[in-house]
């Protein structure tokens, strides 16, 4: 049994360098064996892969699919979608 | 010698000069000897560099955490992240089984996702580079080559290289390195930002020609001009101005006619306080908060806050440091909080609006924080609050102070009720503007969002950037109202839009009767030193002319002919 969920990556910057650090980090901190795509696609990569994770190209706004399998499927997922929702953009000066 | 001129993208306000230092990364490696290799060997030769790889990296991020910013040090994340990549891992194996050397091995396993990022665009094509720091860092340690030491350059020396990684830049000392320039990079590399960051003279995207320019070359870095000069004229030598040697004014300025304007900082990361000394600002203008609140999983504690609250006011013992409470909304979600996902975000639930409402616990804890570090820390805290706009909204927040003011008390914790404001963005507070001066101590003008506003742009929308210029003449209208209003109520007025950090607006400003600027750390210098060429008699009456034109062309015609020192 796997466990699956869309999520809509929100951090302005998309699924790029900070945010997918911290996304790939999450993924090696669970058991479960993790794959992502877009969600509009069949295709699924590695989400354990800083590489795999970033060649995706995700922006912001767009929708990404997850499926994880293992002991710890649905506590993997909340703490992926909690990287993917999670604003962590600095407020530059055109936040005044 | 006749000075030579080359063309990049400048991306800071800045110019330096200094002598040439050529930094290279990455060295050629010499072809492998024919001999034979032993698998579990390289390997664990492999497994070593990753192990020195990973320290040095986490060396790094703490060091760039601590000298810029929480923000430029999360690359150091995603280098991590690559490193540890079970692609490479794979990759590194596979090559050792085909009888590569660890080093040898490690460029081939690099090989494919490099190209795979480089044919991609923008941002994608980033990728790339991160992945050539990552590369270059683990051969380094295999083959155990030295690097040119980026950390401990002779003071006045421009670094010129290729590129610069984020783990280059991070090492170079802002206070020994005059500039830097590069054959490669935009204005969003993460070079040009470190440059931002550091204020230093910076310009990238040189091209080839670049490498015409020799070791120990003297050299001008003019990126507000976005050029180079090589050999300069005694004439161009002496134009440029070091900030560090000649610029930094570490006291207030006054205007000709003995008006003391108030020149400060807009802080968003506690790191840049430091900076924001260093290169003269009196105090911070706007203390932007939100940095404790991102990122994280839970609310910062009250006593976290007291801290680093108290932490800035050491900074500047003699001057003011503005703290905006939280300022965070439906386009800024934060983990914890639960903020509704609006339509229209920055015309939602957001600033005060938030703190009065779901956030009312939060905006407590931050009062009695910033309540208690005003008793404690050296330099005047002022507190100013976000978004407001209307008057209730304001005798509310006020109230707020007081029932907090109050707890302190019954509790026999020490606190001082600080200076309190109002941040001036939405044209509600402009119309209200006498109302609101007079139940506080100052306003202070935020022209990005009053501008988005007032103009009704969306701040990111390109096809509407034209619209979105504060030398509109309903801006200066806006900001002459809001003056004149801060002053019949006995509240000093200041500003902390992108527009306070524009020189050539100086004069304006000064005319129309600001009492204190606020801008990005990097263009303190420039502003304090037009200060000082201001009169600021002769600056009301133009002001005052400028103020009648209809059309935004009348508005930068009338401040060009009134600005005497252009």
């Amino acid at each position: 049994m796997s466990s699956e969920r869309t999520v809509t990556i929100v951090p302005e910057s998309g699924l790029h360098a900070r945010p997918a650090a911290k996304f790939v980090e999450a993924v090696n901190d669970h058991e479960s064996d993790v794959q992502i795509g877009h969600a509009d696609a069949d295709e699924l990569t590695a989400a354990g892969s800083m590489i795999a994770v970033t060649s995706l190209g995700a922006e912001s706004g767009e929708d990404v699919r997850l499926i994880a399998d293992g002991p710890d499927e649905q506590a993997t997922l909340d703490a992926l979608e909690r990287v993917l929702t999670a604003s962590g953009d600095q407020l530059t000066d055109t936040d005044i | 010698m006749s000075e030579r001129t080359f063309t990049g993208t400048g991306v800071t306000p800045r110019s330096g000069v200094g002598t040439v230092v050529w930094y290279s990364s990455d060295d050629e490696l010499p072809d492998p000897d024919d001999v034979a290799v032993e698998f579990d060997v390289e390997c664990e030769r492999f497994a070593d560099a990753c192990e020195t790889a990973r320290t040095e990296l986490e060396a790094e991020r703490a060091q760039t955490i601590e000298h810029v910013g929480e923000q430029e040090a999360e690359v150091f994340d995603a280098h991590l992240q690559f490193l540890s990549d079970p692609q490479i891992e794979d990759g590194v194996e596979s090559a050792i089984e085909d009888e590569l050397p660890a080093e040898h091995a490690v460029q081939r396993a690099f090989a494919g996702p490099i190209e795979q990022f480089e044919g991609m665009d923008g941002r994608m094509a980033e990728r790339a580079d991160d992945l050539r720091d990552v590369r270059d860092r683990l051969v380094r340690h295999l083959t155990g080559t030295e690097r040119v030491d980026l950390g401990s350059l002779p003071e006045g020396t421009v670094v010129l290289a290729e590129r610069l990684t984020p783990s280059d830049t991070a090492q170079l000392d802002p206070d020994r390195v005059a500039g830097f320039a590069t054959v490669t990079g935009g204005r969003t590399s993460h070079a040009a930002i470190f440059a931002r960051s550091l204020a230093l003279p910076a310009v990238v995207g040189v091209g080839d020609e670049l490498y015409e320019i020799a070791e120990d070359a003297t050299i001008v870095v003019d990126s507000e001009e976005d050029e180079l000069v090589v050999d300069p004229s005694d004439e161009r030598w002496e134009a440029t101005q070091t900030p560090n040697e000649v610029d930094v004014r570490e006291k207030p300025v006054t205007t000709v006619d003995g008006i003391e304007i108030e020149i400060a900082a807009n802080v968003g990361q506690h790191a840049e306080l430091e900076r924001a000394k260093s290169q003269g600002a009196d105090g911070v203008g706007l203390y932007r908060t939100e940095f404790l609140f991102l990122n994280r999983e839970a609310a910062p504690s009250e006593d976290e806050q007291y801290e680093t609250y108290v932490e800035a006011l050491d900074v500047f013992p003699n001057g003011r440091v503005v703290v905006r409470t939280l300022d965070i909304g439906g386009d800024k979600p934060v983990p914890y909080l639960d903020c509704p996902d609006e339509k229209n975000p920055f015309l939602g639930e957001r600033g005060i609006r938030r703190s009065l409402g779901p956030d009312t616990d939060l905006f407590e804890t931050q009062l009695r924080a910033l309540l208690r570090a005003a008793a404690d820390g050296s330099g005047q805290l002022s507190i100013m609050f976000p978004l407001v706009a209307t008057p209730e909204e304001l005798t509310t927040a006020l109230e707020t102070v007081s029932a907090v003011a109050d707890t302190l008390e019954e509790e026999g914790v020490d606190y001082v009720v600080p200076e309190l404001g109002v941040m001036i963005e939405t044209p509600g507070a402009v119309f209200t503007a006498p109302e609101l001066a007079a139940q506080v101590d100052f306003l202070s003008i935020g022209t990005n969002d009053l501008t988005q506003y007032i103009m009704a742009t969306a701040r990111e929308n390109e096809h509407v950037a034209d619209l979105r210029d504060p030398r509109r003449p309903a801006m200066l209208r806006a900001i002459d109202r809001t003056v004149g209003a801060a002053h019949k109520n006995d509240a000093w007025i200041g500003m902390c839009g992108e527009m306070a950090g524009n020189p050539q607006l100086t004069e304006l400003l000064v005319g129309l009767g600001l009492d204190e600027l606020s801008m990005s750390v990097v263009t303190v210098p420039d502003v304090k030193a037009a200060v000082q060429t201001i009169d600021a008699t002769e600056a009301a009456e133009h002001a005052s002319y400028a103020l009648k034109a209809v059309t935004r062309e009348q508005v930068i015609k009338r401040i060009q002919s009134g600005n005497c020192n252009q």
